[in-house]
């Protein structure tokens, strides 16, 4: 257990060009630590964190352009990747085999999330649906729709109950998915938003946008509880920690900052990569911190505790 | 003792005429000073100042004059004013992302291709100039290159209709075509390999009435008339890459022309 914020290992030349986007999962079955990264260069590689080292498992080939989104599903099995080729793909972490490929349409499918039970994947598409694939079918399920702008990202809040989508023009909807209803539509940025959040509670949801801000919004009464500056350009990816207590966020001004929610301050700032960071997220337990970008490098970052 | 001025350093080469002009010249200068009474020394201060603030302007002036010589079709022209406006502003994206627009316009695609460069260096997140650059690598022939471009630009703005169903579907098709082209090539290159040396022709033939020579013979014109057959359908291949870009090549500089120069005001 460490006691202050460093920088644990650095993965250069990770991909053969640049990050896109990074998931951190542990494995149920065995409690490997599994890192996978998608790229401009088409390929998703799958790595596992051991030993204070990543190792490359598998290099996943299909995809015909660059990857825009990957996420592992969370008993650690599966991983979905999205990419410029408007198809979506399911994977086997064990076997490194494609189980699945689904058409999303010309357009259509952005950031992809698992939803808790891991029976659903959501993408948003450019006409302001969520398409919501089973992940047993390989078939586009349902939609919501929020009669929005193109939907650049996704999150289920853990507890299963939301759905939250961030749209180009930077308006935020907030789905009860029981029911299928659009419970709040929050007009927090005017720029697109790359990201959002929720809290491990699902009380809170967190946005990171193109105009710099993180703001931070209480999920039931839709209230803005607080706004976030400190990068000093486009906020690309929020993730919070397992543990409730802190944040972190990756932006086109090369730098990590990890917040703490309660005092909304920003407690440490990494500038280790060469160029803008495009993907953060914590480890399981929320010790460990990996962050991906433009300069090809994965980097692994350690959390006091 | 040596000592440092401009006789010593100008020496006697100088003309007469030109040492004596230039005494007078100055003694007039010295003569306005006096009368004029200007405090030399703050004068240089405040020139500086105003020249800091003419940069920004001037180059801002010059990129204006530069767009509308370049809707008005003159190009070289606009080249010239965005040259100067840079001298005054070198970290202006949009002076070297305009400049490649019209380059590629005139067809100087490397030139075109190295200011593009450089306004995603300058500003990696404007879509815009990624899009200008992957233009400007496509009349280059590097089509790879390209598609990587038109994805970055895609990255950053999704929403954007053109780059989609234009350019990176474009620049797709033509990887695609590449990609048959030298397949084409590289079969055609094996048969004619196959006639140079065919197999048949390796061994002595003691009759030459058997049918070992006749089927060789045949082998051998089968060959050949494969070789033909690819190269013909490789001719036809090639006419239509050709044929598409120059059809394509044409309706870029039409989208180019009234799409352009958009006038960068970011």
């Amino acid at each position: 257990m460490s006691t202050q914020y460093s920088i644990l290992f650095k993965q250069e030349h990770a991909h053969d060009d640049a990050i896109w986007t990074a998931a951190w999962e542990k494995s149920a079955k065995d409690g490997s630590e599994t890192i996978v990264t998608g790229s401009l260069d088409d390929t998703v590689k799958v790595w596992k964190w051991s030993e204070e080292k990543l190792e490359l498992q598998w290099t996943l080939e299909g995809h015909q352009l660059g990857v825009v989104s990957v996420d592992i599903s969370h008993n650690g099995a599966f991983a979905a990747s999205s990419s410029l080729d408007a198809h979506i793909r399911l994977w086997d972490l064990e076997s490194g085999k494609q189980i699945k490929s689904m058409d999303a349409g010309p357009v259509d499918a952005w950031t992809v999330a698992f939803s808790p039970d891991s029976k659903y994947i959501a993408t948003g598409s450019h006409l302001g649906k969520v398409n919501i694939f089973g992940v047993e079918s390989g078939k586009k399920e349902y939609s919501l729709d929020t009669r929005g702008k193109f939907i650049l990202s996704i999150a289920y809040s853990p507890d299963g109950k939301y759905l939250a989508s961030g749209a180009i023009d930077g308006i935020i909807n907030i789905f009860d998915i029981a029911t299928g209803k659009l419970l709040h539509t929050l007009e927090g940025h005017a720029m697109p938003i790359r990201s959002l959040t929720f809290s491990p509670d699902s009380q809170l949801l967190v946005t990171a946008s193109d105009d710099g801000y993180i703001k931070i919004y209480d999920v039931q009464h839709a209230n803005l509880a607080g706004t976030l500056s400190g990068h000093a350009s486009w906020v690309l990816n929020v993730a919070f920690s397992p543990d409730h207590t802190h944040f972190v966020s990756s932006s086109s001004d090369k730098s990590v900052k990890v917040w703490e929610a309660g005092t909304r301050a920003c407690v440490n700032t990494f500038f280790d990569h060469q160029d803008q960071v495009w993907s953060v997220k914590y480890s399981s337990t929320g010790s460990k911190i990996v962050s991906a970008g433009d300069d090809r490098a994965i980097h692994i970052y350690d959390c006091p505790m | 003792m040596a000592s440092f001025g401009w006789k010593r350093k100008v020496g006697e080469r100088v003309s007469k005429a030109a040492v004596q002009q230039f005494e007078m010249d100055s003694e007039k200068v010295e003569d306005n000073g006096q009368i004029e009474g200007v405090d030399w020394l703050h004068v240089i201060k405040r020139r500086r100042e105003l020249l800091l603030e003419d940069c920004t302007a001037k180059s801002k002036r010059l990129k204006e004059e530069g767009v509308l010589l370049a809707e008005n079709g003159r190009h070289w022209e606009a080249i010239k004013k965005w040259d100067e406006a840079i001298q005054m502003n070198a970290e202006e994206a949009t002076l070297y992302e305009m400049k490649s627009q019209v380059l590629t316009i005139l067809q100087e695609v490397f030139p075109a291709v190295q200011a593009a460069e450089t306004a995603v260096r300058l500003r990696p997140n404007w879509w815009e100039a990624w899009q200008t650059l992957g233009r400007a690598q496509l009349s280059l022939g590097e089509v790879e290159l390209a598609v990587r471009s038109f994805q970055v630009a895609v990255h950053l703005n999704p929403l954007e209709r053109t780059l989609w169903e234009e350019d990176l579907s474009w620049a797709l098709r033509l990887q695609d075509q590449k990609c048959t082209a030298q397949r084409k090539a590289a079969e055609e290159d094996e048969a004619r390999r196959l006639i140079d040396e065919a197999p048949e022709l390796q061994r002595d033939y003691e009759d030459f009435e058997s049918d070992d020579v006749i089927n060789a013979c045949t082998a051998v014109a089968e060959r050949q008339k494969r070789y033909e057959n690819l190269k013909r359908m490789t001719v036809v291949v090639n006419t239509q890459g050709v044929a598409t870009e120059v059809a394509v090549g044409g309706d870029n500089c039409h989208a180019s022309n009234s799409v352009l120069v958009k006038a960068r005001v970011l």
